[in-house]
């Protein structure tokens, strides 16, 4: 094994730092466009968010510039310390924790609040890399899968029973990584199974659902009955159908928070007004109270900021208003413009051609991380650009999904865009630890695997 | 090194993600332009700036109509916040509760949409609230234009204004809801030169309307284009006498420049002060008009058809001479009448027989009886119908029986006839005696004062009308439409007017129907005229124009059931004409007669029912005994 000698052999991926500085910038130019006022119009106003953005910018350069130093094996080393002083982290914020926009994901350090969900997804990818990186892994095995699958289920639970159900969700990208591993990808199809049923139900009748999935098993079943197992397999997939209908039935019903189920709604196109009292006259094994009285109200609000996200961006047209000339921008229309609804500003200053090119570069940038990850040479390093690229991918599906109204309100951040020091912190750390084990990788000797 | 092709997955999933992303994107932006347009609502305040819209001036530069500006005190309720309401309540001169139930009223319609507080400031509050205004960030002074009257009649000619309806809104994108535009007369016919063009600056709001700066820098900001004053043709004084003349009494009077076809007086009465449909009282005004019983809102003059009566003999004798059927030295027997079988059509005691110019001046009704037959029963057409449908082609050539297309809104046509009604009222094979009415301007046959006039006009120039107009000039480039240029020619020979208007001349003479209507040195050429009609008394109507060469103005009054011609109508118009030729415009030489017009009264004397077009025509024809 080589030694490192950061004079020699780095080779940072300047293509992907010219990317990160663009998209950075963008993010800049951006937030002033949403944030500033008549009053408000000095760059570094530090009164403003995007005066602070400035600054966040500033202090992640450092970061990225320490990460840098660093020896890359301090990654693969501290993997584990770094995870489990998140989890902690976590755990401590479930007590003490700010709350902020109903989620308790919040520490205050003076007037900068830190969200540790968001460092925890750089260090569940530490974890992950590790854990994969340092055993002789051909095959995931049960026992294999089921640690993985630990490393990843344990901050997210922590993440989501901080209310933080978008942090949360963004766990479930690791899967993806699994599943270049070596995960079968009958796991991603059940999964997707799932999330269709779990739709259906919604939308539907629970009965029908029951009833039409017992059709077409015992039309299966018919057709193909000269295998013996497929009685068997057939009845595994309708009962476990079933059930798991009834259980989103349960815990839409009972467990999911309003705000919860709105959002949900308003994204299937359900009117919430009407959509309980329907439900309640179903055939159910869980009551739904039909006069929740709260809905209609509340209704307005969450589909208020997709009505309110989808004309900003119809509002620009081929080539949009120009920089800091959206009206609805201007006129604040938006809620949470600079952070989750960031996409906004460039649908409407820069039109359906600037958002084209916004979409493909990043994109390309995403690709180009998957890409750098499977020319790694070992495996730490590889299902660490596997997680980056994937939790950016990630996040850039649901946040850029739900400002254009085709997926649920989720509060991501658009990472490197959005407004927020936590975010881009841990995005640029994540990021740069990566170009940082890619620049090193012709000083490792060829895993094994 | 462990390869597998599920790079490849991840980067199909990746491509599949941005293809849908950029479809979205394209629905979003460029397919769905919804989006847009509530963008442009949302986002952006468009402030109407009104341009002051044109003044109108009569003939001689008299000022007519203009503009008032009307300050409104608004305010945002929303925005008010700790106010010294004492300091604002001293100035506006009510008290603190007054103010504080006004805001609460506003704050109910709207919290967030400027609404009135105070309406039409007086002056000096106005001046005071200026120097304060600053404190009171939610409020401000919005100024509006209102129309101001000069005159306290002359309301049909010179119209009003009305909020467009949504109707028109969604015709005419122009007008944006609230607004106003002319609804009848002048302001109506010439709306589009008096409006001007409306200016606009766009302003961003935010999500409560607060103003974020103005749009895009204010390019897409414009100023305000003042409409074009108008010169009416109107002769303010004549019309004011006119309209006093008028007085307690229902009828008409229309006074046109026979050389241009200019409209010098248009008189409705009853009339009604145009001011008061301006401003707040206006909707309440409106209905108290439209409920009166004397329908004071009706414009007689234009669409009032009158049977002409005796009036009419001038263009029946025009006709037959031009159809070869009548001469100059034509003499016609009248013993007391038209006999022909049963029927009589009854006339007054005169010489007998009569010559043409003596039947003008005598009105006798049994000569136009002959004429009307020999018209219609000329050999040199197959049929009655066929000479029927000729003399209504004259009639049309002198603007009886179609518009004249003055202009002015809501005009009737009049009636005359087509044959298709005579065959269903007396069969296939009708017979000129079936008409014999329209002989003397009773029966099937209509005029509005207007074409009363524009008849007079034609004889005065003695063959000709110019499209009667109540515009001189418009704009600064004193502009006349080039219609009003166009000579319509009446289809008779120059030549045959002369008897007439030999006729015409002695008819305010000793010896003429209206012989004591004359006045000393005005070589007045007239006809008088008085209409049996089914609503009470004969109609008093008179025609007339001086001098009989070059004529300077021509003139139709008609005085609903005001008896014969000659005791309403003509003084009146002899009276309109002194006053319209003299220099001075206060004296009469026939005091006697304007004392009877002034304090006669006839609105008292009859039940008074608005005339409708085409009603119980045929009630007219009855036992026919018309007098002069």
């Amino acid at each position: 094994m080589n030694y490192h000698r950061p004079e020699e052999n780095i080779r940072i991926d300047w293509l992907t730092v010219i990317i990160y500085i663009l998209i950075v910038s963008f993010g800049a130019m951006n937030i002033y466009s949403a944030n500033s006022t008549i009053d408000h119009t000095f760059i570094f106003d530090l009164t403003m968010e995007y005066g602070k953005q400035f600054l966040w910018i500033g202090v992640a350069a450092i970061i990225v510039f320490l990460i840098l130093l660093l020896d890359p094996k301090f990654f693969n080393f501290s993997g584990y310390g770094i995870y489990i002083i998140v989890i902690i982290m976590l755990l401590i914020l479930l007590g003490t924790g700010v709350i902020n926009k109903g989620a308790q994901a919040w520490f205050k350090i003076g007037s900068f609040k830190l969200q540790p969900s968001e460092f925890a997804k750089y260090a569940t990818s530490l974890a992950l890399a590790k854990y994969l990186g340092t055993f002789d892994v051909k095959f995931l095995g049960r026992k294999n899968i089921a640690i993985c699958f630990g490393i990843i289920l344990l901050p997210m639970a922590l993440t989501l029973a901080q209310n933080d159900t978008g942090s949360a969700l963004v766990f479930v990208s690791f899967f993806l990584v699994l599943y270049r591993e070596g995960l079968s990808g009958w796991y991603l199809v059940i999964g997707l199974y799932m999330a269709a049923l779990f739709v259906f139900t919604i939308l539907f009748p629970s009965l029908y659902l029951i009833f039409g999935i017992l059709l077409i098993c015992g039309a299966v079943f018919y057709f193909f009955k000269k295998y013996a197992q497929m009685l068997w397999l057939s009845l595994i997939v309708f009962f476990a159908s079933a059930i798991f209908i009834l259980s989103v039935d349960f815990i839409f019903a009972k467990v999911l928070q309003p705000h919860q189920q709105q959002r949900i709604l308003v994204t299937l196109n359900q009117d919430v007004a009407e959509y309980y009292p329907r439900k309640a006259k179903e055939f159910s094994l869980f009551k739904i109270d039909a006069n929740r009285k709260d809905k209609k109200a509340s209704k307005r609000d969450y589909s208020y900021n997709v009505r309110q996200s989808k004309i900003s961006i119809g509002a620009g047209r081929w080539v949009g208003n120009g920089f800091n000339n959206g009206t609805q921008t201007k006129a604040k229309l938006v809620p949470e413009q600079h952070t989750d609804f960031i996409f906004c500003t460039v649908g409407e200053e820069y039109g359906f051609i600037g958002s084209t090119l916004f979409v493909l570069v990043y994109i390309f940038f995403i690709g180009r991380l998957y890409y750098m990850a499977e020319r790694q040479k070992n495996v730490f390093s590889r299902v660490y650009g596997y997680c980056t690229a994937s939790v950016i991918f990630f996040h850039f599906f649901v946040n850029v999904g739900m400002a254009l109204g085709v997926l649920p309100v989720i509060g991501i951040p658009l990472p490197f865009m959005s407004y927020g020091g936590s975010s881009l912190f841990s995005f640029s750390m994540m990021l740069f630890t990566f170009l940082k084990l890619d620049a090193n990788r012709v000083n490792e000797i060829s895993s094994v695997y | 090194m462990e390869r597998n092709g599920k790079l490849l997955v991840f980067f199909i999933v990746l491509s599949v993600i941005g293809v849908i992303f950029i479809t979205r994107l394209f629905f979003l932006q460029i397919v769905d332009t919804s989006n847009y347009y509530k963008a442009l609502a949302y986002g952006s305040n468009e402030i109407t700036i009104y341009p002051a819209r044109g003044t109108i001036v009569d003939r001689n530069g008299k000022l007519l109509v203009y503009n008032d500006a009307v300050y409104d005190l608004m305010a945002v309720p929303k925005n008010i916040k700790s106010i010294d309401k004492v300091k604002l309540c001293n100035v506006l001169q009510i008290d603190t509760i007054e103010l504080n139930t006004r805001i609460k009223k506003a704050s109910r319609y709207n919290a967030r949409e400027a609404s009135i507080i105070y309406k039409s400031l007086p002056f000096n509050i106005y001046s005071q609230l200026q120097e304060i205004l600053y404190d009171y960030p939610a409020f401000f002074i919005e100024t509006k234009i209102d129309r101001r009257y000069n005159i306290n009649g002359a309301a049909h000619l010179l119209g009003y204004m009305g909020e467009v309806s949504e109707k028109q809104l969604q015709v005419e994108k122009y007008y944006k809801p609230g607004d106003t535009k002319g609804v009848s007369g002048m302001e109506k016919s010439y709306e589009l030169y008096l409006r001007g063009k409306k200016g606009k600056r766009i302003v961003l709001v935010d999500k409560f309307s607060r103003q974020q700066g103005s749009f895009a820098g204010g390019k897409f900001d414009s100023m305000p284009v003042a409409g074009q004053n108008i010169i009416a043709s109107i002769d303010l004084n004549l019309q004011e006498y006119g309209e006093q003349l008028m007085k307690n009494k229902f009828g008409s009077i229309v006074a046109i420049e026979p050389a241009t076809g200019e409209v010098l007086s248009i008189v409705n009465s009853p009339n009604y002060d145009p001011n008061v449909l301006v401003g707040q009282s206006r909707n309440k005004n409106f209905s108290a008009l439209l409920l009166d019983p004397r329908k004071p809102l009706f414009n007689r003059a234009l669409k009032a058809p009158y049977p002409p009566g005796s009036t009419f003999k001038t263009v029946q004798a025009l006709i037959g001479q031009q159809e070869g059927v009548l001469f100059p030295d034509t003499r016609y027997p009248c013993h007391g009448g038209y006999h022909m079988g049963s029927l009589t059509v009854g006339c007054h005691s005169h010489a007998s027989p009569l010559d043409l110019e003596s039947s003008i001046q005598q009105s006798c009704n049994a000569y136009y009886c002959f004429v009307y037959r020999k018209i219609l029963d000329n050999p040199r057409y197959s049929s009655v119908q066929e000479a029927y449908i000729k003399w209504t082609q004259y009639l049309n050539s002198f603007g009886i029986g179609i518009k004249t297309e003055i202009d002015l809104p809501e005009e009737s046509p009049g009636i005359v006839k087509k044959t298709q009604y005579f065959e269903k009222v007396f069969g296939k094979n009708w017979r000129s005696s079936n008409v014999i009415s329209l002989s003397i301007g009773q029966g099937e046959i209509g005029l509005t004062p207007l074409q009363m006039a524009n008849v007079a006009t034609v004889i005065a120039n003695r063959g000709y009308y110019f499209t009667p107009h109540v515009v001189k000039a418009i704009g600064d480039e004193k502009l006349l439409p080039e219609k009003f240029k166009i000579k319509h020619k009446a289809l008779i020979d120059p030549t045959y007017y002369d008897s007439i208007i030999a006729g015409m001349a002695r008819v305010c003479k000793p010896g003429g129907t209206a012989g004591r209507t004359g006045i000393e040195g005005i070589a007045i050429c007239a006809k008088t005229g008085t209409a049996q009609n089914p609503h009470g008394a004969h109609h008093s109507i008179f025609i007339a124009f001086p001098p009989r060469d070059n004529p300077k103005i021509a003139i139709a009054v008609v005085v609903e059931n005001g008896g014969y011609g000659a005791d309403y109508a003509a003084p009146i118009a002899n009276l309109m004409i002194e006053r319209y030729l003299a220099t001075d415009k206060t004296k009469t030489t026939r005091q006697d007669m304007l004392d009877r017009m002034l304090n006669s009264n006839l609105v008292g004397s009859s039940i008074y029912d608005a005339p409708k077009p085409d009603s119980t025509l045929r009630k007219t024809l009855l036992p026919l005994t018309i007098k002069p």
